[in-house]
């Protein structure tokens, strides 16, 4: 009896420990941010805050500069989720190729993905140095133009570092996911195919894209979570929002809501905005893209 | 069941190990946390000052923390230690912060707390001590005081046979003639926020508010005022001063000490940062280029605050009394910062380019003090940005920016 009650227990007591971890950590300041978000939060003295309901969402969803910063994210998201997979989609290919050094380039592809943002932020804020940069050199040496771009001081062209900065980041990642997927395809739907005579290109598009689905669907979900989380390069390089508050994506403006503004009610709401956005998206992708593979 | 009850206790013990351990048992000495936002050689200087004050201090240590230069992440860093109700006991901030802090019931008046502080106070200058008062109490001491003055490169002005101006007239030519084009400029400035282009907008007469800090309206878009952004919007337009202000360009500093840049305005410190950096760059000082109403610049500097929540009030006070004392500020001196005490002026120890930064101070202006002044900067940086990007003249963005400060300065 006592034993049959320990062993009912004991599941429970193994997961306890994280799970209080989790709820100390994840769940309880998730919940706090949503009461905080209903209210004009006074940091000082939070019993002195003054509740508004629904105040705050309205206020931001009216906002010019949470549009604008709505639009930058959305954007980001447009092009550099193709991008990577793209990218990522032919650097799979190239690596799934049996060839000598395929670990040295595999390696080579990771390495983006493992420095740290905020190192290769600073590098590519150089490279696209208006006066010392590396870009606007390589641009003139060649012809393209003739007077340095002021990349960092234009509100639309600052997004090219930005975007770029995105994809080159991520290809990697996106290749070895890729790489997994491609892997996973049985050679023989290769042989049959070549054997019924379909070549490269046909058996790209109806072995290999087919099966690679599930891996793809994936990972447009993964990667529109993260460009739409996309907040240290846009920091560093536009200080957030520099210049006039254009250049903003939502997790910038809900830092300098918060942190700068100190209006934490504000950059609450903003952060679930920004949740519900993720949640709608992600469940619109998946309801649209998702399919049973079928290999018969 | 003898193996299960070892799996039992492995998993309480986990949970045992993850609960933080109890704070270590209360010592004899008091510690005092101090957060600053010095350069490297200014730590230097600091870690000289920790080592005098607790030598002769014993039972207090001092535990200073290095924050970054940038004003707006220090900001952060002390707004969100005061909302987590875990702030250090004294802080060197910027003197344009003070009032600020102390309408948000963060900072200890120090007339409450220093006996005599009426003959106390009268050792320090007048300026920088008038920037820690805010509703009729003192929330602060000075530590150091500073301005902007014009630095040029010599060799550049004698190569093209030019004087170092003295008028901004002068100063606009001897810009436009030092530029070429999109390598070499005249002249350039850090940045749009409000800093950066004070010093000539305060010698060509500008202002923010009336002296009450009631309205904007009449003196941030008065003639002159809008003149004095006019000129800087013009240097710009016609490739006298480097678009570097507007982001992703070589910064003033080194553009200066590489002979990009012929002029910058800057502080005391730039001769610390030299010497470290670029060793053999010569550094020339000039007062700011006088407008009609003579020369002028901006007061910047630092007052060391106690913090309200401090559990160590004693202690501390007797740290910050040390930071405003003779011998402190004569080895901070050594570092490029000016002492705030008059009776130091003349004293044999202080480098001897301190000279003329003093004399700028003689006419230099503070920014506004105001619990409002970071909002007030912000909307400031915001006009100067749609004059330079020409999506506003002069006078609408400034008209705009009054308008913004008001309805700041009405909601009191």
């Amino acid at each position: 009896m006592q034993q049959a009650a320990l062993r009912k227990l004991m599941p429970y007591l193994f997961l306890l420990p994280g799970f209080a971890l989790f709820t100390l950590f994840v769940l309880y300041p998730m919940a706090y941010s949503l009461r905080v978000s209903f209210y004009d939060w006074n940091i000082i003295n939070p019993t002195r805050s003054e509740f508004l309901g629904l105040q705050n969402y309205r206020d931001i969803v009216q906002d010019p500069i949470f549009q604008r910063a709505v639009r930058n994210t959305l954007l980001y998201a447009l092009v550099t989720v193709p991008g990577q997979m793209i990218l990522g989609l032919g650097v799979a290919i190239l690596l799934n190729q049996k060839m000598p050094g395929q670990t040295f380039f595999r390696t080579v592809y990771y390495l983006p993905v493992i420095t740290s943002w905020v190192v290769v932020t600073l590098l590519f804020e150089y490279l696209f140095n208006s006066q010392a940069g590396l870009i606007n050199y390589g641009l003139q040496q060649v012809g393209l133009i003739d007077k340095p771009i002021r990349w960092m001081a234009d509100e639309n062209l600052v997004m090219v570092p930005i975007n770029l900065l995105g994809i080159w980041k991520g290809v990697g990642w996106t290749a070895v996911v890729m790489l997994a997927g491609l892997q996973g395809i049985p050679t023989e739907l290769y042989e049959a195919a070549a054997v019924d005579g379909a070549n490269a290109l046909r058996r790209f598009r109806n072995v290999t894209l087919p099966l690679l689905r599930p891996t793809l669907v994936f990972l447009v979900v993964v990667l529109t979570i993260g460009a739409l989380n996309v907040y240290i390069s846009g920091l560093l390089i536009t200080n957030g929002g520099d210049p006039l508050d254009r250049t903003h994506f939502v997790l910038t403006l809900m830092y300098q809501e918060t942190f700068d503004n100190l209006e934490f009610g504000r950059g609450a709401a903003i952060s679930y905005l920004l949740t519900s956005l993720i949640f709608v998206i992600s469940l619109v992708q998946i309801r649209f893209l998702q399919r049973e593979v079928d290999y018969a | 069941m003898l193996r299960r009850f070892a799996l039992l206790i492995t998993a309480l013990a986990l949970m045992v190990a993850l609960v933080p351990a109890l704070p270590a048992a209360a010592q004899d000495t008091v510690t005092v946390k101090y957060w600053h936002t010095l350069s490297d050689s200014e730590t230097e200087k600091l870690d000289e000052l920790i080592s005098m004050f607790e030598e002769a201090n014993p039972g207090i240590k001092i535990e200073a923390s290095r924050y970054a230069q940038n004003a707006n992440e220090f900001r952060q860093v002390i707004m969100t230690a005061l909302a987590s109700g875990d702030p250090p006991d004294v802080i060197r901030m910027d003197i344009a912060w003070v009032s600020e802090f102390a309408d948000l019931g963060a900072l200890v008046a120090m007339d409450e707390v220093i006996p005599d502080f009426d003959t106390y106070k009268e050792q320090f200058f007048p300026a920088p001590l008038q920037t820690n008062y805010f509703a009729g109490h003192y929330y602060g001491l000075p530590v150091s005081t500073n301005t902007q003055v014009l630095l040029y490169n010599r060799a550049q002005f004698e190569e093209a046979g030019l004087e170092v101006p003295t008028t901004i007239n002068e100063f606009v030519d001897a810009a436009c003639a030092l530029s070429n084009g999109e390598e070499r400029y005249g002249y350039a400035m850090g940045g749009t926020y409000f800093w950066a282009p004070a010093p000539l907008f305060f010698a060509q007469g500008g202002s923010i508010t009336d002296p009450e800090v009631t309205t904007a309206d009449g003196y941030l878009n008065s003639e002159a005022s809008v003149a004095a952004f006019e000129t800087l919007v013009n240097l710009y337009n016609d490739g006298c001063m480097s678009p570097n202000l507007l982001g992703g360009g070589i910064a003033t500093d080194a553009g200066h000490a590489t002979d990009l840049y012929s002029m910058i305005i800057d502080g005391p410190w730039m001769v610390s940062i030299y010497e470290a950096n670029y060793p053999d760059f010569e550094v020339n000082f000039a007062l700011v280029p006088a407008g009609e109403t003579g020369t002028s610049s901006v007061v910047g500097g630092e007052d060391a605050v106690l913090m309200d929540g401090s559990k160590h009030q004693e202690e501390a006070l007797k740290w910050m009394q040390f930071l405003a004392s003779d011998e402190a500020q004569i080895v901070m001196a050594d570092a490029g910062v000016i002492p705030t005490l008059s009776g130091l002026t003349g004293n044999e120890a202080l480098p001897e380019y301190f000279q003329i930064f003093m004399e700028q101070l003689e006419t230099a202006n503070l920014r506004t003090p105001s619990p409002h002044w970071n909002e007030m900067d912000n909307a400031i940086n915001n006009a100067y940005q749609y004059m330079l990007r020409g999506e506003k003249t002069p006078q609408e963005a400034l008209d705009d920016a009054a308008a913004e400060i008001d309805a700041m300065l009405s909601g009191d």
